[in-house]
């Protein structure tokens, strides 16, 4: 069993010190540290994601959410607690994910996967279907800055959808493209739930959406777990509370 | 240190690649596409030596020689530190979404205009060859002398990044520096004949930059040995400078992305 978990969160803490951009001017003139601002964005979450599981995280507006998805991706560390990903690689996935837009897509493949630590090799051999899952056709040649913004959000899905990282970690992006991307996409992740390799876990404020996909739902509020379990029993909750 | 290798091990690939594919966006979009390689420092070049020779009266053995080396070093040192203190806040659709050792940013920085200073390196032998400028084998020197540069130029980096994450308004501070260090630097004229003592050998003795830019025409042009002692001593410092940089970003790295 304790081989199964493939993310671990313990007593998390994440604080923001209003860390704001300052002028030359204003260091100079307040040479003493001023008091500093802290926010606590999370405030002491412990749970586990075993293998193969696909879990939502709902909670409202600033609850913290996506503080913890880029805990987890590692792109900022926790203040207390720890983060155990067992050495699973991980892929964040959101909206407008860095491409750089005076390259053409097919380059844009190439950073990304890199980014995300796969070789040369292993993207020339998902290219084509990366390709062909983003239904960009002949625009996968052409800048990205060309791209609408509904190209620009389906070429970000499918290299992470495609490029297989052990955890993926989603972040309001299900409802993009038009009404046929957004079934496919879903039958992607659908997919995704029956592999059972694959972990996932995705921030949404869509229930519908989170209630057909997940296995367990994260209730975050201001910072903590409100309640976690099965879709239906938390999801209805969530909503009444917010009603 | 150890991290350090790893990181840079790892993230090799990226930053190559990431650097090609930052020279091809360069010149994607021009009608010259890579002429302005050769273009650019070329045409700087004649500015200078127009100034200088016709306007000012001043000149030097092999002259546009001299400027071109003088150039292209500056262009690689001042790109990179310019672009170094924007360089969290440029990429930040990548340092928000994945984890990346800062420091490679500064890596891709310097793959690239360290290529098209190797470009514009092409057309100084070329014009050395033209010129006919004697060659000795104090020629050699210019390996440690680019270790060297390539070394100052990464530490002033990391700590540029840092700071540049943080402080709003560096980037015009800076500005005005290098703005200060380009004329301080003898890029146009030489520090040793035209500035008089002893701010000839303070400049030299102090501002880098310039101690690397006499010192590569002295071992390209003039035949004659480099400062061995102070370029040593740079080199030392530099990578203290690069160990203090490097340091401080990995402590730091975390809160970037929380301040954008």
């Amino acid at each position: 069993m304790e081989n199964n978990i493939v993310i671990d969160v313990k007593d998390l803490k994440i604080r923001y010190r209003s860390l704001n951009k300052i002028s030359v001017r204003k260091s100079l003139l307040s040479l003493r540290k001023s008091k500093i601002d802290i926010y606590e964005a999370v405030r002491g979450i412990t749970f586990q994601v075993p293998k193969g599981e696909i879990m939502g995280i709902v909670g409202k507006n600033g609850s913290g959410k996506s503080t913890l998805l880029r805990a987890i991706a590692g792109v900022f560390s926790p203040d207390e607690g720890e983060i155990n990903l067992h050495g699973n690689s991980v892929s964040l996935l959101s909206i407008g994910v860095g491409f750089q837009k005076r390259l053409t897509g097919r380059e844009n493949i190439y950073l990304s996967g890199m980014l995300l630590g796969f070789s040369e090799e292993a993207i020339n051999q998902k290219l084509d279907e990366i390709i062909e899952f983003s239904e960009l056709g002949n625009f996968i040649d052409k800048p990205v800055r060309t791209y609408s913004s509904g190209m620009y959000s389906k070429l970000a899905f499918s290299i992470t959808a495609i490029l297989e990282t052990e955890i993926i970690l989603i972040d309001e992006v299900l409802s993009v493209g038009d009404s046929k991307f957004k079934k496919k996409s879903y039958k992607k992740m659908q997919q995704l739930i029956t592999n059972e390799d694959r972990t996932v876990i995705i921030v949404s404020h869509n229930n519908d959406t989170l209630n057909k996909l997940c296995n367990s739902i994260l209730w975050l509020h201001e910072g903590k777990i409100k309640m976690q379990g099965k879709p239906k029993e938390v999801l209805e909750a969530y909503e009444e509370f917010m009603s | 240190m150890k991290r350090f290798i790893n990181d840079f091990k790892k993230h090799y690939k990226y930053s190559i690649y990431s650097a090609k594919s930052e020279l091809k966006s360069e010149i994607a979009n021009s009608h010259l596409s890579w002429l302005w390689w050769i273009l650019d420092p070329l045409l700087f070049m004649l500015v200078y030596t127009f100034i200088s020779v016709i306007v000012f009266r001043t000149s030097e053995p092999y002259f546009p020689v001299f400027v071109f080396i003088g150039l292209s070093s500056w262009k690689f040192f001042e790109k990179t530190v310019k672009q170094s203190v924007k360089l969290v806040s440029a990429n930040s659709a990548i340092v928000s979404k994945v984890y990346l050792p800062k420091h490679i940013l500064i890596f891709v920085k310097m793959y690239a205009n360290g290529f098209k200073m190797a470009v514009s390196y092409v057309l100084v032998a070329i014009m050395m060859a033209i010129y006919r400028v004697p060659l000795s084998l104090n020629i050699v020197y210019i390996i440690p002398i680019f270790v060297t540069l390539i070394m100052f130029t990464f530490g002033v980096s990391t700590i540029m990044l840092h700071f540049g994450v943080f402080v709003e308004d560096l980037s015009n501070v800076i500005n005005v520096l290098l703005k200060l260090v380009f004329y301080m630097s003898g890029i146009f004229y030489s520090i040793s004949n035209r500035v008089k003592e002893p701010y000839g050998s303070i400049l030299l003795n102090f501002n880098p930059v310039a101690l690397f830019l006499n010192d590569l025409r002295l071992s390209m042009i003039y035949c004659e040995a480099p400062h061995r002692k102070l370029l040593l001593m740079w080199f030392l410092v530099s990578c203290a400078m690069s160990a203090i940089g490097i340091r401080i970003i990995y402590k730091y790295e975390n809160s970037y992305v929380k301040v954008m």
